[in-house]
């Protein structure tokens, strides 16, 4: 039952963790084409803090982003599979979804600005941990 | 290739030897949280992990670790 409650939980948190920084890319994306304004400011401030705290509280105080982001010496067998796992489902997630955007940009003939690239880099560091996240039934520190 | 599941004896052995999680998995060389998983049998470990955990327990693999799932040691004393 604990288990599942931290599953659940951890799996909410990925979700927002995943949603608030594609909200900071759409956020950036209108207030480029639009105007900036003071309430997409706030917008984009609070999808900022949404995503540093669903960071610091699903990744990194669960321990799950040692898993991709520490030397191999340092894990144990169980947890390099884990890790090799997670790391071929997040190569196909991160391709396909690169991919799909950017031949979006292509047909919209839209240049790819500054904040989608930053944006696609934290995707890529945050996918492996959030694929452990999503299917690892307990963390280190649960 | 599917796995088999490895059943084996590593928690109730622990227990007999008295020994945490923690102590066993610096011995072995492995994170605690891997010996919970073996304890679940969640996870099966190599054949050099496997060899480990039988020094530790001064046991032969086979009475530790197996494919089928293994009698309780009290029923296997009556027999």
């Amino acid at each position: 039952m604990k288990k599942m409650k931290s599953l659940n939980k951890r799996r909410l948190g990925v979700v927002v963790n995943l949603l608030s920084l594609a909200s900071v890319v759409s956020i950036f994306e209108y207030g480029v084409i639009e105007q900036w304004n003071t309430f997409l400011k706030i917008s984009g401030f609070t999808a900022i803090i949404i995503f540093i705290v669903s960071l610091v509280a699903t990744f990194i105080k669960t321990g799950l982003w040692k898993f991709t982001h520490k030397p191999l010496r340092n894990l144990d067998e169980r947890e390099i599979a884990l890790t090799s796992k997670s790391l071929r489902y997040a190569y196909s997630i991160f391709t396909i979804t690169v991919l799909i955007l950017l031949l979006s940009f292509s047909i919209i003939e839209k240049p790819v600005n500054i904040v989608l690239v930053v944006a696609l880099i934290l995707f890529a560091h945050l996918l492996p941990s959030a694929v452990i996240a999503w299917t690892e039934k307990q963390t280190e520190n649960e | 290739m599917e796995n088999r599941k490895i059943y084996n004896r590593i928690s109730i052995l622990r227990i007999e030897k008295s020994i945490s999680r923690k102590e066993l998995a610096e011995k072995i060389g492995v994170n605690f949280q891997t010996i919970g998983y073996l304890e679940r049998e969640e996870y099966n470990p190599s054949l050099d992990l496997a060899f480990r955990i039988s020094e530790i327990f001064e046991l032969p693999i086979n009475v530790i670790f197996s494919t089928k799932p293994l009698k309780p040691l009290s029923q296997l004393l009556i027999e």
